[in-house]
């Protein structure tokens, strides 16, 4: 263990999105979100009990907002000395009974208050993310996210910035992908340095998540991890959204196109462009005879 | 074949080449054997294409002249006139000897710009070596594009050489050694004896009045450095030497300098004075003296001192700023300040005051290019950014009414049971999938491609690349085709992409596919000859 007494934080974004969770309970009853809130606590006391001045915080990423869950407003720390809430009978240290604790308590609280408004059904992943990056200013930190639902398209420039800021505060951001594929999570994890993973078995995910992602980075080069997967960082094109290797970019707007169009359908800027020139068919000369 | 405006300038009979009887002709521009007999000349050089010539050592028996190309072929020559054998290839080698330079550095130049080229860039004389010295292009086309210049640069750069200046200590690095018994031995070399020409015209000129009609060199130069002129103290001038003169001149000069002044805008001199700091910081009764009765006898001395100092400084940056000048140049010396100097090119800063009144840059307004105004019409494309539509899940509002009860109901009697997260059997599926060979780390096992081939190789595959790379580039460049020049070289690019693809390529990718069996390393490879060269 390290002998300086540097503060490492762990925030924990899960995705606690209720309709897919709530389908998902309908489809496997063996995993559901209480499965996974308890396999994120255990994470969370074990990271906690590795070292003195470690430090853990989780958020719950929802619809319609994000909450933490830990710490979260209620807790007073040592004022609740002599609670019963605190003292659970197994001797636990008491700084994870009580993260325990607050942690069950305020995801009864926002899964019971959220009316459902609107039809948004996606996750708000890139709030929660810009949430943990500001928690995590003064101290070594990082993020682990675990992702339920699809990829929200609609967020991607947020997300793009969050990802692009905390590569420039060096915080590493892991996931770890219970359903689909998120190629938004797998070019953060790229570009900040972490680890993409997406489990085959969502019962096992304690494990998966104590064995890949609990070591911090230090810790991660000393042993042997799934390796990177391969990024697809292919574009694609603003007329047809279809993935392409190659092709046209406006220099005005910056958009990108499958196909060349003489006029950029984003900015209309109109482009000139000098065709090959033909070269005419000479006429013989007919040589003068000297 | 000779012509007959040539002008022979040396005849010399009885000379054998190969051992054949001829006679050797040296020309205005070239250098020609003709067998006896004949009329015709069978051996002809142009001076310029000669890069030097070599004599066969004086004992040897056969007298010789060996003449060796810039192309590295040589020819010899054997003179075989008993008597006069020596003399004639002696006047033959004189000859040589004055014709050779004059032509010699024409033809040098561009080689020599080719060479440092070669020498300075190990990447290009790689690609030299690939694609010329293996005959896939010509060196012509190599250097078609590369010299872009050498032959019509002014020559006049090339002979600009820096010129060397004069070590401010020259005179103080005769240091004199003691001789044993109460003399002094200064040690002079032709160098330190330039440095003080240069510096000190003055002594020149004496030098060239009194030697060798009054004074040997050595007298000379024991009266020099006898002389008070040379000491650091120049007290007594009055006797007499022949270098009172001198000193004489030289307070003219140093008078003179100081009148011209600098001519710099930004630089004034004459705010600069000595100030000393009194007790009562700064304010000092008494006036500091200036005028030379009020001076002490050191401070006299430290003034000369100082004085002789200042002068010598600036006689040396003098001196140096004084380019190519010709020891026969003294007569004309147009100097405006003193007969020790020329210093009116030195004193002649750059008009300073003009570039004041410039505008700078920086301050100006700026003029930027013209660009197009930014104007999105649809910049919701922005939102979801590049990336691939998705197919939705489509979720009817039943459906996610349902979700959200059954959620709601779920979580409200939410405790943790943290004992009861794992089963064993799941652990160790989930561990044997983590583990090296396991479902999740499939993807390690392949190494990367530099790790797998040698430098050597990767090295070998660079050079192929950067030289296909030139190739294309000429045979790109040919396009369009709008002349019959481009036309053939369209069509000899051609050939030469193929030679090399025959020469270079092919076996390179053989051998790789016989020492190299992992079948990842020979696709990858054939897939980059096939793209990139095809």
């Amino acid at each position: 263990m390290c002998a300086d007494d540097e503060v490492s934080l762990l925030v924990i974004v899960v995705d606690v999105n209720p309709i897919w969770w709530g389908q998902q309970a309908q489809r496997e009853p063996e995993f559901t979100l209480s499965k996974c809130l308890d396999a994120v606590m255990v994470v969370g006391n074990s990271h906690m009990a590795m070292a003195r001045t470690n430090k853990l915080a989780v958020i719950a990423s929802h619809c319609q907002d994000s909450h933490f869950l830990f710490p979260s407003k209620s807790w007073r720390g040592a004022d609740n000395g002599g609670d019963d809430a605190s003292s659970s009978g197994d001797g636990k240290y008491e700084l994870l009974s009580v993260a325990n604790n607050l942690i069950a308590e305020e995801i009864r609280n926002v899964m019971s208050k959220s009316e459902y408004k609107g039809n948004s059904t996606e996750t708000l992943l890139a709030g929660s993310l810009a949430k943990a990056l500001c928690s995590g200013q003064e101290m070594k930190s990082r993020i682990l996210v675990i992702k339920a639902a699809e990829d929200c398209a609609r967020q991607y420039m947020n997300f793009m910035n969050v990802i692009f800021a905390a590569q420039k505060q060096n915080i590493l951001i892991d996931a770890c992908v219970l359903d689909s594929d998120s190629g938004l999570l797998q070019q953060a994890c790229d570009i900040t340095g972490g680890l993409y993973l997406k489990i085959p078995q969502k019962v096992a995910l304690g494990q998966y998540l104590l064995w890949v992602f609990l070591p911090d980075l230090e810790q991660r080069s000393q042993l042997v991890l799934p390796p990177p997967a391969h990024v697809d960082y292919r574009a694609a094109c603003f007329c047809h959204r279809n993935l392409i290797e190659i092709g046209y970019v406006c220099s005005v707007c910056l958009s990108i196109f499958c196909n060349f169009s003489p006029i950029c359908t984003t900015c209309e800027t109109a482009f000139k462009i000098q065709l090959p020139q033909m070269v005419k068919p000479k006429k013989k000369k007919l040589k003068q005879p000297t | 074949m000779a012509s007959l405006s040539e002008e022979v300038l040396l005849v010399v009979k009885k000379v054998r080449q190969r051992k054949q009887d001829g006679t050797l002709y040296l020309m205005a521009e070239r250098i020609a054997w003709g067998p006896e007999g004949k009329d015709r000349f069978t051996v002809s050089h142009l001076y310029a294409d000669i890069r030097c010539q070599k004599i066969s050592p004086d004992g040897k028996a056969k007298v010789q002249l060996q003449l060796v190309l810039h192309s590295g072929e040589s020819t010899t020559f054997h003179f075989a006139n008993e008597s006069t054998a020596l003399k004639d290839r002696e006047a033959a080698k004189e000859l040589l000897q004055q014709l050779l330079p004059k032509f010699k550095k024409k033809a040098n130049k561009e080689l020599e710009e080719k060479n440092r080229m070669l020498q300075e860039d190990p990447v290009l004389f790689q690609l030299y070596k690939d694609l010329v010295v293996s005959q896939v292009i010509s060196a012509e086309e190599f250097w078609a594009n590369r010299l872009g210049g050498v032959t019509n640069t002014d020559p006049a750069q090339y002979k600009y050489k820096q010129e060397v200046g004069i070590s401010g200590a020259f005179l103080a690095d005769i240091r004199p050694q003691t001789d044993g018994c109460n003399g002094l031995r200064y040690n002079l070399t032709a160098d330190i004896i330039e440095s003080i020409f240069r510096t000190y015209p003055a002594v020149k000129q004496k030098y060239n009045e009194n030697v060798p009609h009054n004074l040997t060199e050595k007298e000379f130069w024991t009266r020099f450095f006898q002389s008070h002129y040379f000491h650091r103290d120049r007290i007594n001038t009055g006797t007499q030497d022949i270098f009172s003169e001198c000193a004489k001149q030289d307070e003219k000069g140093l008078k003179s300098m100081v009148v011209q002044g600098v001519k710099n805008p930004l630089v004034d001199l004459l705010s600069l004075e000595d100030k000393t700091l009194d007790e009562g910081y700064g304010v000092c009764g008494a006036q500091p003296s200036t005028s030379n009765s009020n001076r002490t006898v050191k401070e006299s001395s430290n003034y000369a001192i100082i004085k002789r100092f200042n002068h010598h400084s600036a006689m040396v940056l003098a001196a140096g700023s004084r380019k190519g000048e010709t020891p026969t140049d003294q007569a004309s010396e147009t100097s405006s300040t003193d007969g020790n100097s020329r210093d009116s090119d030195f004193f002649q800063p750059p008009v300073k005051k003009v570039k004041l009144q410039e505008e700078y840059e920086d301050l100006q307004q700026e003029n930027r290019p013209k660009t197009v105004p930014l104007n999105l019409k649809k910049s919701d494309r922005y939102a979801h950014g590049p990336v691939p539509l998705q197919s939705q899940q489509y979720t009817t509002s039943q459906d996610i009414i349902n979700s959200v009860n059954y959620i709601q109901h779920e979580m409200a009697n939410y405790k943790p049971n943290l004992t009861q997260v794992l089963s064993s059997t799941v652990a160790t599926s989930a561990i044997s999938a983590l583990s090296p060979g396991g479902v999740l780390m499939q993807a390690g096992a392949q190494q990367a491609i530099n790790q797998m081939v040698p430098s050597e190789v990767q090295g070998e595959l660079k050079h192929l690349y950067v030289a296909a790379g030139e190739l294309l580039r000429h045979f790109w460049s040919c396009f369009p085709v709008n002349t019959p020049f481009l036309e053939e070289k369209v069509i000899k690019m051609k050939s030469n992409l193929e030679r090399f693809q025959l020469t270079k390529l092919r076996p390179f990718q053989e051998k790789i596919q016989r020492q190299y069996l992992s079948t990842n390393v020979i696709l990858l490879f054939s897939q980059w000859l096939r793209d990139w060269c095809w």
